[in-house]
């Protein structure tokens, strides 16, 4: 691999890592499995680089390099093992912008976020980081009418976690 | 509201407590080892090949007497037909694996990928399958050429009573049950192991097309 090619796939994760981090925050619950999975995603990326053709944005080409490593490559390894619930980590809100209501429903959504299936969580990412449905399916490998009826259920079933 | 929209207004807010990697930390992390399914799998297969052909080569290079009798085999013509397509096959087994290997990318959609990768292990699985049937085939033909060429073995089972006769009936299918067993039983293990997490990610994706 030459130096260029490095550089310039260093500089546009660089750029673009919080993809990355957001994926790590949905699939992991616990720091170190974020840094593990964070570093495996980038081992896949940089091995795919040469052959991303900048048809596509670097951004959207990375979140299915992240998801598919995510859902389906990702070994989690038997060092990271660890009993810390996500609780622990809980995704800091800053109090001073919320009510207490809706911070409170914020939490409870991310723990529900936390509970659905590898598949569920995939559409939710995509969904908040505002992909139409056509990506959705390409992404996920899924028709497009399968991808509304999934994104359905997984709201559906979103609202039966808060409210049981 | 809906759930999902007041996600959406915060999770953006949220990325101020990720991490940020300056270029100098990325650098470093391209030079680390993946500890993906997909290199486990590449390993497993190369062990495959070793394990078979090191059963298949190492009475040869460790017993003299194996040896002489083995060179002795190949004066039959359907000996050396045999051998070589026993090597054709491994070599046609090694190419459909360097293809299924090639053929997985992630930068497929998700279902794709899966479906790459479940196919390598298939031809994983085909190659052991195709072990054990050539074993499973060649015990009792083994023991059939032994009893027509092999002397004493011979003379034995010649005066075998029909009580010892069925006690090496039933322990060669014992054997050779108990050797198939085992094996499946391993194969079961490391695979289910590994791939449980993919296979009901697969059968999520599957499910909605029905």
């Amino acid at each position: 691999m030459n130096k260029e090619l490095e550089h310039s796939f260093v500089e546009q994760l660089q750029k673009h890592q919080n993809i990355v981090h957001k994926v790590c925050r949905l699939y992991t619950n616990n720091v170190d499995a974020h840094n593990d999975l964070f570093q495996e995603i980038t081992i896949q990326l940089w091995r795919a680089f040469p052959k991303f053709r900048g048809d596509a944005k670097f951004s959207t080409w990375m979140y299915r390099v992240g998801l598919n490593t995510a859902i389906t490559l990702y070994r989690k390894s038997k060092r990271r093992i660890t009993t810390q619930g996500f609780d622990a980590v809980e995704f800091k809100i800053k109090a001073e912008e919320y009510d207490d209501t809706e911070e409170q429903q914020l939490k409870l959504l991310y723990q529900a976020v936390h509970q659905l299936n590898d598949i569920e969580k995939a559409l939710v990412l995509l969904y908040l980081e505002d992909k139409d449905y056509r990506e959705i399916s390409a992404t996920l490998g899924i028709s497009e009418v399968n991808a509304r009826v999934k994104m359905n259920r997984v709201k559906k079933k979103l609202k039966t976690i808060l409210n049981p | 509201m809906d759930e999902l929209e007041l996600l959406k207004k915060d999770w953006n807010k949220n990325t101020a407590e990720f991490k940020n990697y300056s270029d100098a930390d990325i650098y470093p992390m391209l030079r680390k080892k993946s500890s993906s399914i997909v290199k486990t799998l590449f390993y497993i297969s190369i062990a495959e090949f070793v394990f078979w052909i090191a059963i298949n080569f190492l009475p040869f290079i460790l017993s003299d007497t194996y040896k002489e009798r083995l060179e002795k085999s190949y004066e039959n013509p359907w000996f050396i037909v045999l051998t070589i397509l026993s090597f054709v096959v491994i070599f046609v087994f090694m190419y459909l694996l360097y293809k299924s290997y090639k053929s997985i990318s992630t930068t497929d959609s998700a279902k794709k990928l899966m479906e790459s990768i479940l196919k390598t292990r298939k031809v994983i699985k085909y190659y052991v399958l195709y072990n054990l049937a050539v074993i499973f085939i060649s015990i009792p033909l083994s023991m059939y050429f032994e009893f027509n060429q092999n002397k004493v073995f011979h003379d034995q089972v010649e005066a075998f009573n029909s009580k010892q006769m069925f006690v090496l009936y039933a322990a060669t299918i014992l054997v050779t049950g108990i050797f198939l067993l085992v094996f499946w039983l391993f194969y079961k293990l490391i695979y289910g192991i590994l791939l449980k997490r993919l296979n009901r990610n697969y059968k999520e994706l599957k499910k909605l097309e029905v």
